[in-house]
């Protein structure tokens, strides 16, 4: 498999400890990877030196074998990309920035702008100005993948959809998956980054934590399942079944992982008048996941 | 060598700002010109002997009796410096710096496009609104004059004091520029370039006041805005008009080598 976007020890040093330091992952042809981590960890401040915006302090980072500062306007003819901030041309109307950026993009017309308007149920008639943060990074979407590019590089692109159009965005993101793109997602949400990507790099306070294959993350990820049960004594004999369970009346809750189905079963035994289930924060997880490393 | 779609959404984006001062200028323009009567520009001489500092202040001292003397006391010592300068400070801002600012040129950088190829785009654009505008106020001067009073302004010298006009709002506007370029903010992009503005015209106020500053006048660009020399086709008013011609174009180039080369926090 040959890396379309390499990102090799680069360091950016922003001073009191932000920025990034010392990144290094690839992303593979038709892969997608989903760069993960919390608000400001530098996510951004990654995806703005594979943008060519910035230089960083050390290493380097190539895409399509290309330097991504140098050669920017060389990379762009195969790159789709939605920035993380929304911020338009304001006095222009949706449209109008969309043909725009298409004419800007060297396009004949307006690529697949069309059935992507569709598909989220756009309409870019008014001034962007006007619009709602969701109606804006519609058009951010449509701007990154009209052109058909065979990368993308999505800076938190659900942020400011619906739950419905969320869900929009992650079937485009499997159809264009598919179709062979090489695609960078960031987000702070593992959930999204779960259902469409291959591989996940995890960044933590500027410093990339692992870099997993989806299914190790996964299996690593519990959740926190809640059962009431109809009394007392059944609680307090269930949660004895169950290792590392709290009990709290007559509800017991527990992390659970891969051993799901056994706690079912078990569950299965008693009265069960409710129940919930919780997944683990992103911040739950790192300490969960990498828990013996970053005790600190 | 320049982007033709971010070229033209320029002209569509900046048009307005160009009339509004042009009709500014258009006005003052006419009214001075209209003005214009050897006999009231004694009355005035009157008034000016009364206050001569003021009046040397706004570089309206020895305002002859000719046409020339007039409109060149009146609009090209202050009026038609200042007025553009505003307008400057403004486009060079929207160009450039309000872009970063607010974080659109992430979507006009993310083209298959050189960065400096974008920026030199915008240098041309500011280039051209300045030369439409002294274009324009050069011909409308010259059509009222004519109009008013056929064959009392010397076309040939209207023209030289218009160059030399073009080189002074060259260097000012490419000095607005370069600030744009180098600042991700637009407040202090527009602050700079209106320090830059100000300073140089209360410098030149200040210099041509009296005996006492009149060394600052060797401390500000606007000196070498010679109108009287570019009549008078003396070669130190040439070599004054060149360098703010060299110096302007200058600016504009360090500027865009400085914004294709700098990090961008978009």
């Amino acid at each position: 498999m040959t890396n379309h976007i390499e990102i090799d020890h680069i360091t950016k040093d922003y001073g009191q400890g932000r920025g990034v330091f010392d990144i290094t992952f690839q992303v593979q042809k038709g892969e997608t990877l989903g760069f993960l981590g919390p608000n400001g960890a530098g996510k951004t401040t990654t995806i703005r030196q594979l943008m060519g915006f910035i230089k960083p302090d050390s290493g380097s980072v190539s895409i399509l074998g290309k330097d991504c500062f140098k050669e920017a306007d060389f990379i762009e003819k195969s790159l789709g990309y939605l920035p993380g901030e929304i911020a338009f041309i304001d006095s222009m109307s949706g449209i109008e920035f969309i043909r725009f950026i298409a004419k800007m993009k060297k396009m004949k017309g307006l690529g697949r702008a069309e059935s992507l308007m569709e598909k989220f149920e756009l309409n870019p008639s008014g001034k962007i100005k006007k619009m709602s943060k969701g109606m804006k990074q519609k058009i951010g979407i449509v701007c990154a993948f009209m052109q058909d590019p065979e990368i993308l590089i999505l800076d938190e692109p659900t942020s400011g959809l619906d739950p419905l159009m969320q869900n929009q965005f992650i079937d485009l993101l499997l159809q264009e998956k598919k179709r062979g793109k090489t695609i960078l997602m960031s987000s702070h949400i593992f959930e999204e980054v779960e259902k469409t990507c291959d591989r996940a790099a995890i960044i933590r306070e500027g410093r990339l934590v692992a870099v997993e294959d989806m299914e190790k993350l996964k299996s690593g990820r519990k959740k926190i399942v809640e059962l009431h049960l109809a009394d007392e004594n059944m609680a307090a004999s269930f949660a004895r079944e169950i290792a590392g369970s709290k009990v709290t009346g007559r509800s017991v809750s527990a992390n659970v992982g891969l051993d799901m189905d056994e706690f079912i079963k078990k569950a299965g035994a008693y009265t069960v008048v409710d129940l919930n289930v919780r997944t683990q924060s992103l911040e739950e997880f790192f300490l969960h996941f990498y828990g013996g490393q970053n005790n600190d | 060598m320049i982007n033709t779609t971010l070229f033209k959404k320029e002209i569509k984006s900046n048009y307005i700002l160009l009339l509004i001062f042009s009709a500014v200028l258009t006005v003052y323009g006419s009214m001075i010109v209209a003005m214009f009567e050897p006999k009231m520009s004694e009355s005035l001489k009157a008034m000016a002997d009364s206050m001569p500092e003021i009046f040397a202040a706004f570089g309206m001292t020895d305002v002859g009796t000719t046409l020339m003397d007039f409109v060149t006391g009146y609009l090209y010592n202050m009026l038609y410096i200042a007025f553009p300068c505003v307008f400057l400070i403004i486009l060079a801002n929207r160009l450039v710096a309000k872009y970063v600012d607010n974080g659109s040129m992430a979507y006009i950088l993310a083209v298959p496009e050189k960065r400096r190829k974008i920026v030199i785009t915008q240098a041309v654009f500011l280039v051209c609104c300045l030369f439409i505008m002294v274009a324009y106020i050069t011909g409308l001067i010259l059509f009222v004059s004519h109009l008013m009073f056929p064959k009392e302004l010397n076309t040939a010298e209207f023209l030289r004091v218009n160059v030399g006009l073009l080189g002074v709002l060259v260097f000012i506007g490419g000095a607005c520029f370069l600030f744009s370029c180098l600042f991700n903010e637009t407040r202090l992009s527009t602050g700079i370039g209106t320090g830059i503005v100000v300073y140089s015209i209360l410098a030149q106020m200040l210099a041509r006041v009296g005996d006492k500053f009149e060394a600052l006048k060797y401390a500000t660009p606007l000196t070498l805005y010679d109108v009287e020399g570019l009549i008078a086709m003396e070669r130190n008013a040439w070599i004054c008009c060149a360098v703010l011609y060299a110096c302007g174009l200058l600016f504009l180039a360090v500027g865009c080598t400085a914004f294709s080369k700098r990090n961008l926090p978009i």
